[in-house]
């Protein structure tokens, strides 16, 4: 009896006192990094699945999970423009903050001076790759460097669940490539500039925004150019996030007969959404229903 | 004051020139105009269309290394520049995860005072500010600690700070009673000594629901506000005793937000302060003796955002004191015999995001004289525009 309490105990004592402590600031991350991480790691995020990454509130309670975090993912690309403040706030200076942009190369890049005439154009390019599943494999390997780094010990064991995780990664590719392939120079207007990595991969062409500039609300001139190009190019979708107000593109979609879809960029978008892969699998299936 | 700003005038055209760079700091720039009118007759305002000369902030601010970060605020006020804020912040790596802020700011005495007027959801401010901190708010010289408090789930923290108080011992007024005239501007200044004064604040953060939060926080301050030659006998010539006369704010703000998404939004805030402090007063025999006064102000706000581009509101604000007299610490923050009290209603327009603000406000202040005196209540109409150039950082919650 008390060799099983002594082994139970172990267990117990290995499991927590081996746990890296990682925040992220996207659902996405949070999901790549339990897949990698698994029970060796405490993983918790900022954004909610339903929230514009863009605009995220300056909470408190944010410092407080970053508070004894071993490592914070972000996106970068100065997507997360908010999250210094927030790690200020958490007075943790043993935090070790990764841009999982590093290795990715990044679409959009401005090459004129950039200023606000232009709307909310990122600097350092265009940050939504993760829509880009070959992007969700860099991010994986750079998720599982950074763990191994951190945690050398378990270096094995990360290595299994990435190479387990980019096998299952390759097969759903595949899958997802297979059904879009029917869609192959298909134009659509999408709401904002996020889906450049997304649309590039499968072949999609983006015939418009509804934004007038990135970031920039909908506005009577620029719908009515839309509603001509629509018109015109015989265009049947508008797709959008699910956390930008649906007024414009159901205004344009009654104009034109268009389909309005609005489907989750992140995890956790919907209630169905529980993973990276529920995600790009809710992204093809609604696509190419629709398209 | 002149070399500051040509500092400030080589920094940015440096910046400009060598295009950014990771060393460089942010640099932004806050403007305001406002135009107003009112209903008060007998002023020169009275029914016409009058033009303030606009208002701007200078920020240049950013990290000195990986541990401290730095701001410097320059403010074009009333036609005049000085230094709103200057200070430095050491934000990590300090035993007991301490942060440290020193030089001159907006003493963290409730939750609105740190916050500068571009940023609140109102267009005056609050009642009890002006008679017990100023028009500028409470702002001096000194540094403060932070200490992080170990509370749960509840982001908690303790600030203590100590200040030389020129907060208290320097205010700046007007000839006119009215805050928009921009008569020559006088400065009226009692001797405190060195004396200098102490501010603190708890504030806990209550993450109450994926959509809503609570933040609630408790403020003192204490310290000499002046210090007076007492007459103490009817002889005159006898010597009188300079004493000192010392105050305690105890001050109580919450702050309630409900945001279910990025196009809706409702604040819900409101801030006490309680005064506490001893006066000089003339008895019968003409001659003087201290005695304590209690006095109080308040204000209660709710706000409301939707579309994202609009909001409204309505400020309900009270105080002992008549706002707009000459803010002497003997004549307002002592007053405990008169009172103001005031209505203000704004609805605002941001046309993309927070980069641009056209702020329609409607002000009406009541005054309530113990001797009885009549004096007819105070309408302003403003319409204001606020416009944000540059990176300046939102406030955090």
């Amino acid at each position: 009896m008390f060799k099983n309490i002594l082994i139970i105990l172990s267990i117990f004592t290995s499991v927590t006192a081996a746990q890296i402590k990682v925040v992220t600031t996207t659902t996405v991350i949070y999901d790549l990094v339990k897949n990698i991480g698994g029970e060796k790691v405490e993983v918790d995020y900022l954004s909610r699945g339903d929230q514009d990454i863009h605009f995220l509130e300056i909470l408190p309670s944010y410092m407080l999970k970053l508070r004894n975090a071993d490592i914070f993912f972000e996106i970068g690309l100065q997507l997360e423009m908010w999250a210094p403040q927030i790690i200020d706030g958490s007075r943790n200076s043993d935090l070790r903050i990764v841009y999982l942009s590093d290795e990715i190369k990044p679409k959009e890049v401005p090459t004129t001076k950039v200023d606000a005439s232009l709307g909310d154009v990122h600097p350092d390019g265009n940050p939504h790759y993760w829509l880009d599943p070959y992007n969700a494999k860099i991010m994986s390997r750079e998720i599982y460097n950074e763990l191994s780094l951190e945690s050398p010990e378990n270096d094995s064991y990360f290595k299994t669940n990435l190479d387990n995780y980019l096998v299952k990664l390759d097969v759903k590719i595949a899958e997802w490539e297979s059904k879009m392939s029917q869609l192959k120079q298909k134009e659509i207007v999408f709401f904002h500039s996020a889906w450049t990595y997304f649309a590039d991969r499968f072949g999609i062409k983006i015939a418009g925004y509804v934004e007038p500039k990135p970031g920039i609300p909908p506005t009577p001139s620029h719908n009515a150019y839309i509603i001509q190009l629509i018109k015109k190019k015989n265009i049947k979708l508008i797709v959008m996030d699910v956390f930008y107000s649906d007024n414009a593109p159901n205004q344009i979609a009654s104009l034109t007969g268009t389909k309005v879809l609005k489907i989750p960029t992140q995890v956790y978008g919907e209630e169905n959404i529980k993973s990276y892969i529920d995600l790009i699998d809710n992204i093809v299936n609604k696509i190419t229903t629709n398209g | 004051m002149r070399i500051l700003i040509s500092l400030i005038l080589i920094l940015i055209t440096s910046n400009f020139s060598n295009s950014q760079t990771t060393v460089n700091p942010d640099i932004s720039a806050i403007g305001e105009f406002n135009m107003f009118t009112n209903f008060n007759r007998g002023t020169p305002e009275y029914g016409k269309l009058n033009f303030d000369i606009p208002n701007a902030e200078l920020y240049v601010e950013g990290y000195l290394n990986p541990y401290a970060r730095a701001t410097l605020n320059v403010a074009f006020h009333e036609g005049e520049f000085h230094g709103e804020e200057i200070y430095a912040n050491i934000v990590r790596g300090l035993p007991l995860d301490i942060q440290i802020k020193a030089g001159k700011y907006l003493l963290g005495f409730g939750k609105i005072n740190t916050i500068h007027p571009h940023a609140w959801s109102f267009i005056y401010r609050p009642l009890f500010q002006q008679i017990y901190f100023g028009e500028e708010g409470f702002n001096d010289i000194g540094f403060d600690v932070s200490f992080f408090l170990p509370t749960g789930d509840v982001y908690t923290t303790l600030d203590l700070g100590i200040f030389k108080g020129d907060a208290l011992s320097i205010q700046h007024g007007h000839t006119e009673e009215h805050q928009h005239e921009s008569e020559e501007e006088h400065h009226y200044e009692v001797d405190r000594g060195n004396s200098p004064i102490f501010v603190g604040r708890v504030g806990s953060f209550f993450s109450l629901t994926d959509f809503s939060n609570l933040e609630f926080g408790l403020s003192g301050s204490y310290g000499v506000y002046n210090r007076l030659d007492f007459f103490t006998s009817i002889d005159s010539n006898a010597i009188p005793d300079n004493k000192s006369l010392k105050y305690f704010y105890g001050g109580i703000d919450l702050k309630y937000k409900y945001r279910p998404d990025s196009y809706n939004q409702l604040i819900l805030q409101a801030e006490f302060l309680w005064n506490a402090r001893n006066v000089l007063r003339k008895n019968d025999l003409d001659i003087d003796s201290e005695e304590e006064i209690n006095t109080f102000g308040a204000f209660i706000y709710i706000d409301y955002r939707f579309n994202r581009i609009f909001s409204i509101g309505a400020k309900y604000d009270f105080t002992y004191g008549i706002v707009g007299d000459e803010p002497n610490y003997n004549t307002t923050a002592n007053d405990d015999q008169n009172k103001t009290s005031g209505i203000e209603s704004w609805f605002g327009y941001y046309p993309i995001e927070e980069t641009l603000a056209l702020r329609l406000g409607i002000q009406h202040l009541m005054f309530n004289y113990a001797d009885g005196f009549d004096r007819d209540g105070e309408t302003t109409i403003n319409l204001q525009l606020i416009f944000s150039l540059g990176p300046h950082k939102a406030h955090p919650f």
